[in-house]
């Protein structure tokens, strides 16, 4: 009771000190400000892109595998990968006929186009050769038009299916549909858009919003096939059947290439995993620099609050040695002074809160989805409490100290 | 026996820069005695308040405070002790100057750990007792000398404590305003308080049943008044 007492009186008390220096309070909080500021933004910014880097794993699906020359993150040397031979077409559809426990096997096939419609030409464009079985092992939709048809793909027809930034780049407000676009030397006509997925393209990762599909057969007669490295995207009946898959995948893949039980796999199943532990591993790096900056706008901050405190406690040193007369304990003047240094930094904790929505706003609208979720509201508030308390902590220990004989004799 | 002092003594410093302030005191007040402490500066008076008013303890001998000996406690204990027994009134009246007068009275009480309802209507009682009933919410620089050490005196009073220690408690008046202050303290002594009054001013201390005088860290002279000044000067 005593003690609850005494905690009520010294937050009471912080609010009145603050209220009673205004500007030299203010000041003080800015450092604190720019310290909340940097943590929250510095947090949202780390959420968004992850959530950004979650919703381009869901296009690409969790579920699915991919057979590939090259595993995408790389451990051990280069050379004994790129010895390995290709993939080919014929090998995706031996495989489509053995794994008959797989919802869907896609062979895909990238290469790089200038891309023309008009007098518009987009240079180096990503040009993906895949089948009609691309809609089975993908989540994307078209948004107009529709995909790719297993005789387009079979017949080799010159049609694609473009990303919507493609859309936005080529045709402006222009409707694209059965319009004719050139891929390299080579005309296509256009016959589906796919809608928005809002890739992971500002983090380096594939923009799928900026590709363009081709039939694969077509993508070979045009463009060549012969050293071309194709990847075979094979998808489970689920996320649980994709470790039996997994097995299924690499025994059939090592008879179709007639292994001997001594020699290595030569090709590599990659997984959505990796790529998930790759991006946070960058993350994590991102969140630690962003974390480091922050520690040290909140330090700065915290050595004003504890400058501030100091004058505070030398100023009210004889309202110390009265409240001590009257009764106080260490313990209490203690408590008063650590409450209004955590009450000066919670009030530029919220400021820096607010501060930071706004920034979060502009974030959101100018370069990806973001929002202040309400742990990073929490953090803000515990951050800025703790700094307070640890900034208050030596002036307040001195506060408690004072001799009250002294303290009253003062000046 | 509201206290006493046995053989008191307090020097200050050590060794070669030792300078002895008491040096070997005794006294007893009876609860609901009027006492005056006088002496010259330098002459211990101070060293004494502090020990009385349980700021200090002695360096050697004991000091009984209500039948509790707290010649060495802890600075804790003490400051429960100044809290629940101790009336402080000082010169400079020493009101927190930020909160109002209510909230200068009712601290002694949130110290104890009352709780709000009631230490509100004893804070209020204090104050309408030295007659600023009506002001509650008044700051300390709205408020005359007179005025201010009326609240000091309720700040005092509100906690009733076993003695009410004034250090020179018109030090800072005019003697107008100084004598309605000792009147007030007069008062209190007739119902009932123990009132020890620390001054070098002899016309203050004439209000006091009692004058012990101090020289030189020893109690020179202990004296009954048979006619103690009353009332306005």
């Amino acid at each position: 009771m005593r003690i609850v007492q005494q905690m009520i009186e010294s937050v009471r008390r912080a609010g009145a000190a603050i209220v009673a220096n205004k500007l030299r309070g203010g000041l003080t909080t800015l450092g604190i400000v720019i310290g909340v500021v940097a943590v929250d933004t510095t947090m949202t910014a780390v959420n968004g892109l992850a959530n950004n880097f979650a919703r381009s794993v869901a296009v690409l699906g969790s579920d699915v595998l991919y057979v590939s020359r090259m595993p995408w993150v790389f451990q051990g040397t280069f050379f004994t990968f790129r010895n390995r031979p290709p993939l080919t077409v014929d090998e995706a559809e031996e495989l489509e006929r053995r794994v008959e426990s797989a919802v869907a096997v896609n062979p895909t096939a990238h290469t790089f186009k200038d891309i023309k419609f008009r007098s518009t030409v987009l240079e180096n464009m990503d040009i993906v050769g895949t089948t009609d079985r691309h809609m089975l092992v993908s989540s994307a939709v078209p948004e107009l038009g529709r995909f790719l048809t297993a005789p387009e793909v079979r017949y080799r027809k010159f049609v694609c299916v473009i990303g919507s930034d493609i859309r936005d780049r080529l045709f402006e407000d222009i409707d694209p549909i059965n319009k004719t676009i050139k891929i390299g030397r080579f005309s296509y006509r256009v016959i589906g858009v796919m809608e928005k997925q809002g890739g992971a393209g500002m983090i380096g990762g594939p923009n799928f919003d900026a590709m363009i599909y081709i039939p694969i057969h077509t993508m070979i007669k045009a463009y060549g096939g012969e050293r071309r490295d194709f990847d075979i995207a094979v998808r489970a009946r689920s996320q649980q059947a994709l470790e039996d898959l997994r097995y299924q995948v690499i025994g059939e893949m090592r008879k179709i290439r007639r292994l001997s039980p001594a020699e290595e796999d030569n090709f590599t199943i990659n997984q959505m995993d990796t790529l998930v532990g790759m991006f946070n591993n960058v993350m994590g790096v991102v969140l630690l620099i962003g974390m480091l900056i922050t520690g040290i706008a909140l330090f700065v901050g915290g050595v004003g609050v504890m400058n501030i405190m100091f004058v505070s406690v030398t100023e009210r040193t004889r309202e110390i040695g009265i409240r001590k007369a009257l009764g106080a304990q260490r313990s209490t003047i203690l408590v008063q002074y650590l409450c209004e240094s955590a009450a000066i930094c919670l009030f530029g904790g919220l400021l820096g809160l607010l501060i930071a929505l706004g920034v979060t706003e502009l974030i959101d609208r100018l370069l990806l989805p973001a929002s202040i979720s309400p742990p990073i509201v929490a953090i803000a508030i515990v951050v800025s409490i703790g700094v307070g308390v640890v900034a208050g902590l030596i002036p307040a220990v001195r506060a408690a100290r004072l001799n009250p004989i002294e303290a009253l004799r003062y000046e | 026996m509201a206290l006493e002092l046995q053989e008191v003594t307090k020097t200050y410093g050590s060794g070669a820069a030792e300078v002895p302030a008491l040096r070997g005191v005794s006294l007893q007040i009876r609860s609901n005695e009027y006492v005056a402490i006088m002496g010259p500066s330098g002459s211990g008076k101070s060293t004494m308040m502090n020990i009385i008013g349980c700021l200090d303890v002695p360096t050697t001998g004991r000091y009984v405070l209500d039948g509790e000996d707290v010649s060495d406690l802890s600075e804790s204990r003490l400051a429960r002790i100044r809290n629940e027994k101790i009336g402080f009134v000082f010169q400079t009246f020493n009101l927190l100057p930020r909160a109002d007068i209510f909230h200068n009275v009712e601290l002694p009480l949130i110290y104890a750990g009352m709780r709000p309802g009631k230490r509100r209507s004893l804070a209020r009682e204090a104050l309408e007792r030295v007659g600023l009933g009506d002001r509650l919410r008044a700051r300390p620089n709205q408020l005359s000398g007179g005025e201010r050490q009326r609240v000091a005196i309720a700040r005092a009073l509100v906690s009733q404590p076993s003695i009410l220690l004034a250090d020179e408690p018109t030090g800072n008046l005019d003697t107008v305003t100084g004598g309605e202050i000792m009147s007030l303290l007069d008062r209190l002594f007739e119902q009932g308080h123990t009132v020890v009054l620390v001054t070098h001013e002899a016309e203050i201390a004439r209000h006091a049943h009692r004058i012990v005088r101090l020289r030189d860290g020893l109690i020179e002279s202990d004296e009954r008044q048979s006619e103690p000044k009353r009332g306005l000067a």
